[in-house]
């Protein structure tokens, strides 16, 4: 619990330039607290082209169910000690759980997907988020109260308030969804996706012919085109390690073809099925060689 | 030695004059030891006339491909296939005696061949001379009971110099090693001077055999002292085969003999036996034919024929005729090249079942050993058919032989309907063996050169299980597609019985000897002349009392003296009892079953139809259960003599007919005892249904009843009208397949099977959208329309409402409609779209790589819930019906695994295949007919199987006991008949077989160590054997293994009982990094539908639910909260740790459901140092600017935040 106190000073930044900002946890009633225990959250400013992305500072490792009301009051508190001011605008890109890692309805169209969006996918690892700020200054500002908060001495470290979720919280996911609501969120949603579907049609519709005249009609999603289909197929996991077996159906000339009109396609044959003989021996004499070594043939072993 | 040599040479001077010649000097003796040995193995496979040739091919390059392409081919001809072949070879080679070890006995057996010669000849005394003569000194004289009455008396003793030779296997060079020692047999016969014609009457030979015996024992011991082998040598008395009527006696090198003796064996654990024998044909066989009677007793009735002795007739017979069989077995030796090959197959194949020579008629699975077999052997050799034509051929293969004699014991009967007749005169070269059409109701080969039924020893109880095991081999030997070596000759499945058997029961005897007492007086003269001895007597009993009790109940018995004796010290006439006041020689006995599954539990004993005069049977049947018995009158107007059973869900009614049999007909105060089914049986949770302690574990009917009200919902949305009509409505739950690990029960909705998923397919339509989302949605729409019509029409009855479904990760749109029904079951229900497959697959092809693996898990997850489960649940719900106690087996199989907090990583999917292992592929054992049977043995299978090399793969079909018996027979039958059988049968082929096989290679050369995936099951349904296992953590899969280790080590060592049982159950926290503790504010065990174990059955289970409440938002608080918390705790450290608790919290958390434990392991990657990367994905703690370490009191304190209401304690380990 202590070792971190005793070994070494307390380490103020990563040689990467992330700060290391400690937060005194709560008193536990079912832990043992000799000692106080700290959270480490890691901060960085964020750097970015992204539009949407600047005024951001690059946080890793935020305590549980950190959101943007506690990440405010915690930099509050920070920015208070040190005298600046810094205004946070919200926590994005946070995802604890993990819930939002895969967005599978942008993996299967683009139709519902918002377009400006799809152009900047972006890829936050997990247990990092964003904190964005209001300004650059405030960005800036937080930044250096946070420079300073992070080699402050142990006292002036700040306790980081948890929510706790109740036993019903934990109950209310075996409730039952509000029908109403279902039914407007399907309503809405449907509506959306049959205009997005027309407009894309007529799109589709009003596309430029290319130079030798054709015009392109499909996209990579399209549900109808047999070689699309068949790529996808490939992709079964399930089929991944049947790598044999897949054989080319006989076609009707195979088939009426004679396979021992000439000499040497008997003898073919023959060598054929005796090079397949040996090489099944050999095989088997290499399995029982590893059974052996593996002591697969007592039949007096001592086990049940 | 030379007396052996002499004895074997003779049979060669006549048959094979030029090959061999008479060696009398030990020297060449030795060397001949060697030859046979060698040669057997170079020639081992060869037909006769390519033996020079390949032997020639072997020396000078072994290893050209002609040669092997030689080998090859004829081992695909004369084997089952060639690595069966090299199988066997690694085999026999394993298990060859030490040839040093050979030498060394010899050496002695030489110098006790010199020192018997040394013993004095003792002139002819009364039996009042013997007795006085032994009375000062420390050696008994092994008497037969009933031992010669002076008065009586008036034949003579004396000792004449025996003719010494070998016999038995040692001498056949049929011998193998065996860990616990082998024994030499050298026989002792008695010179013909010194009986009279009648002495094979009422004992009179037994008694001299046993003076001459004592005497050769006195000197000998005498001797031994003078040349200074006393301590080297312990010598004791033994029963032949366990037969009391031939005592021997056993020399063995003692542990403590100085090391450094010359002639010192201990190390090479050879036992001798010295057989005293009598002359051959020194008696008139026909005379002692086994139905003659050679005891008399004095009969009050003189027109009553005595009782036939055939037992002491084959006591006296066989001892004289040992010499016979050796040149027999020798000559058949001689002319077949794999004979010692097979018979060493044989041996091996009888001890792995637990079969010896020992005499079956004192209990145990005896009467056939190598001898028999070999014999048997020799014997379909020389014929064997109706018409005397061979079943087996000089130039068969060891393979062809093994089986030959495997599929003649499986197929024909030598005890009801037939018999086998053979010479074993060699001398009578037109000599054939027949099968004979005529049974003797007990099992008979019979020798009418010597006049011996060589099945003597065999009982008729004992014989009917040796069939069964021929006839499972044969299916194994028949299989072509699994590789069944190590089922056949490598498994021993007598380690264990309450593997190798369904029930056993403990019959025990209290102390103050009252019973025994009261048998023996049951124990008359005329039983005695049939049974020679009590146990035997009241072995027979027990049998016959309980065969007629249970009837076809049960498959087969065994039943065991346990602590019989049959060696004993040469200072007593007897083995002593076992304890001391006890007159029997054994301390219980126990009776071992093999159960009917189909009529084991029924409760109606039928007996004879009742008519107006009482018929035999009907006396019989009366008499046999006494008050028991009533008159029932049948549905179809019959009226039959019957006896009522009740069943329990603790004991399975066989549990109270035998206690009811053994008391009403051997004693009434015998103490019998069988907890151990009762304990496991009470182990499975006890639904809250009336009545529910008088349900036998077979019956199902409350799964009926959950389909019966999933069926009347099914009509209902069926007829509803709906933009797209519906196709199908599969249930795809546990409940329906019979394997919840709680039983459905009305109300229960804490349970959290209590929703059974249920699949809903429309047809088929191109109009379903083109993406994830936006398909639930209209699905969603389409479960609203159902929803909407149900409570419109049928509101009254039905409730419903939605709720989101997780169980396909990242897809977080799901919703299903679950439905109420009015007799109070859930089910869930779920829209199947043609769309949805494809939509998967396409994410995982428009992926970037690193996600790739996500989405195939997510993939597959749809697939194991919305395709494969229908599949699933289809073929176990089938087949399950054939294998009666699946269902309590797989449930208490959950309940361990959620007990160990394993239940909530693995998918009830896997549990079940891994549950089906023991029944679909059952052998060497037969298949599971108990909940212990059927749970230990997948507690055997998870600590014996090797997932890092063997796949999985289960042929889920129904048993074909039903036509396998047809399939193939010795004599007569038609081979159109087989082959269309297997066309017709549904298991798997060597093809899928092979492709399977296939796949886990494939799947194993990028993973060899199974670190991503651990568990290959696969199966016609899921030939890929991945679908159900994939993403169990490494940590995880290697815990169960370890787990069932620990179990079968504990019954190991431990045996069964209350405590080991109990540790079976017991979760071993211990093991993880840390603990946490939780109590819920609600009890969930009652309204989880299990009763509660107080007397007051009915006060304390009043308060289960009895209707849904009325406003839906109500059930949740009947709900486990700790498992949404378990989920998100798990979603959050996945990276780093892996948490674990009990699934069903009613049945593992405390006596209320009310309590819940959480463990936590942290990975290993995550317990050293690291470097501080932005994509660590843990709660770390920096060491210094670069490294950094896992903040574990961080998460431990984020942890106990987090379950802050309900967490009661925190251990950190």
């Amino acid at each position: 619990m202590s070792d971190s106190e005793t070994t070494s000073k307390r380490v103020s930044s990563m040689k990467n330039g992330f700060l290391v900002l400690p937060f005194r946890q709560p008193k536990s009633k079912v832990l043992p607290s000799k000692t106080a225990s700290y959270h480490y959250v890691y901060a960085k400013m964020h750097s970015s082209k992204n539009e949407g992305e600047q005024n951001c500072i690059f946080v890793v490792n935020l305590p549980m169910l950190a959101n943007t009301e506690s990440c405010k009051s915690a930099i509050n508190a920070i920015c208070e000690k040190y005298d600046t001011v810094s205004h946070l605008e919200s926590l994005v890109h946070s995802d604890e759980f993990g819930l939002g890692e895969v967005d599978l309805s942008a993996l299967t169209s683009d139709l519902m997907t918002n377009t400006e969006d799809a152009a900047e996918k972006r890829f936050t690892p997990r247990n990092t988020a964003l904190l964005k700020f209001v300004d650059k200054a405030s960005a800036s500002n937080c930044l250096s109260a946070l420079r300073k908060y992070s080699s402050a001495s142990k006292s002036s470290i700040i306790e980081w308030e948890y929510t706790s979720p109740s036993i019903q919280t934990f109950l209310n996911y075996y409730k039952p969804l509000n029908i109403e609501y279902l039914k407007e969120d399907v309503h809405t949603h449907l509506s959306i996706f049959e205009q997005r579907e027309q407009q894309a049609q007529e799109d589709v519709q009003s596309s430029i012919v290319d130079e030798d005249g054709f015009t392109l009609v499909v996209g990579k999603n399209t549900k109808n085109l047999n070689s699309i289909r068949k790529k996808i197929l490939n992709r079964n996991p399930l089929l991944k390690n049947s790598g044999e077996g897949v054989e080319k159906p006989q076609t009707a000339v195979d088939k009426k073809a004679k396979r021992d009109f000439y000499r040497f396609q008997v003898r073919e044959r023959k060598k054929q099925e005796i090079n397949e003989l040996l090489s099944k021996f050999k095989e088997d004499q290499e399995r029982i060689k590893v059974m052996k070594e593996k002591k697969k043939f007592n039949p007096y072993k001592n086990s049940l | 030695m030379t007396a052996t040599k002499r004895d074997i040479s003779q049979v060669l001077d006549k048959d094979e004059a030029d090959s061999t010649q008479t060696v009398p000097k030990k020297v060449q003796n030795t060397k001949e030891n060697q030859n046979p040995d060698s040669e057997d193995d170079n020639e081992e496979d060869e037909d006769e006339d390519e033996e020079e040739h390949t032997h020639k091919g072997k020396k000078v390059s072994s290893n050209t491909a002609s040669y092997d392409i030689h080998v090859a081919r004829e081992t695909a001809e004369l084997f089952q296939s060639n690595i069966f072949k090299l199988q066997i070879d690694e085999l026999v080679q394993q298990v060859q005696v030490n040839d040093k070890h050979i030498l060394k006995v010899e050496k002695f057996l030489h110098r006790l061949y010199d020192l018997i010669q040394q013993v004095p000849d003792w002139e002819q005394h009364s039996i009042t001379d013997v007795l006085a003569y032994f009375k000062d000194k420390s050696v008994a004289i092994p008497f037969v009971d009933p031992k010669p009455a002076p008065a009586s008396t008036n034949y003579k003793f004396n000792y004449l110099a025996p003719d010494v030779s070998l016999i038995g296997s040692f001498a056949l060079k049929t011998g193998i090693y065996q860990p616990q020692g082998s024994s030499i047999d050298v026989l002792l016969t008695m010179p013909k001077e010194m009986f009279e014609k009648k002495d094979f009457l009422n004992l009179r030979c037994l008694h001299k055999r046993s003076v001459y015996l004592a005497y050769l024992t006195h000197h000998l011991s005498e001797l031994l002292l003078k040349e200074g082998l006393g301590d080297l040598l312990a010598v004791e008395y033994a029963y032949f085969h366990d037969n009391p009527m031939i005592p021997i006696l056993k020399i063995k090198c003692r542990e403590d003999a100085p090391r450094s003796h010359e002639l010192n064996f201990y190390k090479t654990k050879f036992s001798i036996n010295l057989i005293v024998g009598f002359p051959y044909k020194i008696f008139e066989s026909k005379k002692l034919l086994p139905n003659r009677n050679c005891i008399r007793i004095a009969q009050e009735d003189p027109e009553v024929p005595l009782p036939l002795t055939s037992l002491y007739n084959f006591s006296v017979l066989s001892t004289s005729t040992f010499e016979p069989y050796l040149k027999f077995l020798y000559k058949c030796k001689k002319q077949t090249e794999s004979f010692r090959e097979a018979s060493i197959l044989g041996r091996l194949w009888l001890q792995q079942r637990g079969f010896s020579s020992k005499i079956s008629q004192s209990g145990g699975l005896g009467g056939f050993g190598n001898f028999e077999f070999t014999t048997l052997m020799a014997v379909l050799l020389n014929g064997g058919g109706e018409n005397g034509n061979k079943i087996l051929l000089h130039g068969f293969s060891s393979y062809q032989l093994f089986k030959g004699v495997i599929k003649y014991l499986a197929t024909m009967d030598l005890c009801t309907e037939g018999h086998l007749q053979f010479h074993s005169d060699i001398t009578y070269t037109s000599a054939v063996s027949k099968y004979m059409p005529e049974g003797f109701q007990t099992p008979t080969i019979f020798d009418k050169s010597t006049k011996i039924n060589i099945l003597s020893q065999l009982s008729v109880n004992a014989y009917n299980m040796l069939k069964m095991y021929a006839r499972e081999t044969l299916a194994m030997l028949n299989n072509v597609v699994q590789d069944q070596f190590a089922n056949i000759f490598l498994t021993n499945i007598s380690k264990s019985d309450q593997l190798k058997f369904d029930l056993c029961y403990d019959l025990k005897f209290p102390r103050n000897g009252s019973i025994e007492s009261d048998l023996l007086s049951k124990f008359t003269a005329a039983e005695r002349i049939k049974y020679i001895t009590v146990e035997n007597f009241i072995v027979h009993k027990v049998i016959s009392v309980l065969k007629y009790a249970l009837n076809d109940r049960i498959s087969n018995l065994e039943v065991e003296l346990i602590g019989h004796r049959s060696t004993f010290p040469i200072t007593k006439r007897r083995p002593h009892a076992a304890t001391p006041g006890h007159q029997f020689n054994f301390e219980s006995i126990r009776v071992k079953l093999l159960i009917n599954q189909e009529e084991a539990e029924k409760l109606i004993t039928k007996g004879p139809k009742h008519s107006d005069s009482p018929s035999h049977e009907a006396v019989l049947f009366k008499g046999f259960w006494g008050p028991k018995s009533s008159l029932r009158r049948f549905k179809d107007g019959s009226i039959t003599h019957c006896c009522l059973w009740t069943s329990s869900s603790s004991e399975p009614v066989i549990s109270s007919i035998i206690p009811f049999a053994i008391h009403r007909h051997i004693s009434e105060n015998l103490v019998i005892d069988n907890n151990i089914t009762k304990m496991f049986q009470s182990l499975l949770p006890l639904p809250n249904i009336a009545a529910s302690s008088k349900t036998s574990v077979l019956n199902l009917s409350s799964f009926y009843t959950l389909k019966k009200s999933f069926d009347d919902l099914y009509k209902v949305i069926f007829q509803m009208k709906l933009p797209l009509s519906v196709k199908s409505i599969l249930p795809v739950d546990t409940a329906f397949r019979y394997t919840s690990l709680t039983q459905p029960v009305p109300f229960a909705y804490s349970d959290p099977k209590f929703f059974q998923n249920i699949i809903l397919e429309f047809e088929t339509s191109q109009k379903w959208p083109d993406e994830i989302t936006s398909l639930e949605k209209a699905k969603t729409a389409f479960l609203l329309k159902i929803e909407e019509q149900l409570s419109a029409e049928h509101g009254s009855k039905y409730k419903s409402f939605f709720t989101r479904d997780e169980s396909i990760p990242y897809n977080l749109d799901v919703t299903t409609l679950n439905v109420l029904t009015p007799e109070g079951y859930g089910f869930k229900f779920r829209i199947l779209t043609e769309r949805d497959e494809v939509l998967y697959l396409r994410a995982i092809s428009n992926a970037r790589n690193d996600i790739k693996p996500a989405l195939e898990n997510t993939f597959l997850q749809f697939t194991s819930n919305y395709l494969a489960s229908i599949r699933h649940t289809r073929t176990i719900e089938n087949i399950s019906h054939s294998y009666q106690f699946y269902s309590p087996v797989v449930r208490l199989f959950k309940k361990w695994l959620d007990c160990h907090l394993l239940m909530g990583h693995l998918k009830d999917e896997l549990v079940e295949l891994i549950a089906m292992k023991p029944f679909t592929d059952h052998y060497p054992y037969s298949m599971p007919g108990s909940v212990e049977n059927g749970f230990l043995k997948i507690l055997k299978f998870l600590s014996q199987w090797n997932w890092k090399d063997d796949p999985l793969i289960l042929d889920l079909v129904k048993p074909d006991s039903a036509y396998e018996d047809q399939m193939e027979v010795s004599i007569g039958g038609s081979e159109i008949d087989s082959s269309t059988m297997k066309k017709l049968s549904e298991k798997l082929t060597l093809v899928q077989y092979k492709s399977i096989q296939s796949n886990f290679r494939n799947l194993r050369k990028n993973d060899p160590n199974g670190l991503h995936l651990q568990f290959f099951v696969a199966s016609k349904n899921d030939p890929s054997g991945i679908l159900y296992s994939s993403g169990i953590p490494l940590a995880i899969a290697t815990r169960l293994t370890a787990l069932a280790k620990v179990a079968v080590n504990l019954i190991q060592t431990h045996g069964l009982s209350k405590q080991t049982i109990n540790l079976l159950f017991a979760p071993g926290l211990k093991d993880y990094d840390f603990v946490i503790r939780l109590k819920i504010p609600n009890k969930l065990k009652v309204s989880s539908g299990i009763i509660t174990e107080t007397e007051f059955k009915n006060l304390a289970n009043a308060d289960a639910p009895t209707e849904f409440p009325a406003d839906l938002d109500r059930l949740s608080e009947k709900m486990d909260p700790t498992f949404h918390l378990v989920k998100y705790l798990n979603m959050k450290y996945k990276n780093s740790m892996i948490f674990s608790s009990h699934r069903y919290i009613g049945v593992n958390g405390n006596n209320e459901g009310s309590e819940n434990v959480v463990t936590g392991l942290i990975k290993p990657m995550f317990k050293k140092q690291m470097k501080f990367k932005v994509n660590m994905d843990c709660d770390a703690k920096p060491l210094d600017a670069e490294t950094v370490v896992l903040n574990k009191e961080s998460i431990y304190h984020e942890i106990a935040a987090f379950s802050n209401e309900l967490i009661g304690k925190f251990e950190i380990q």
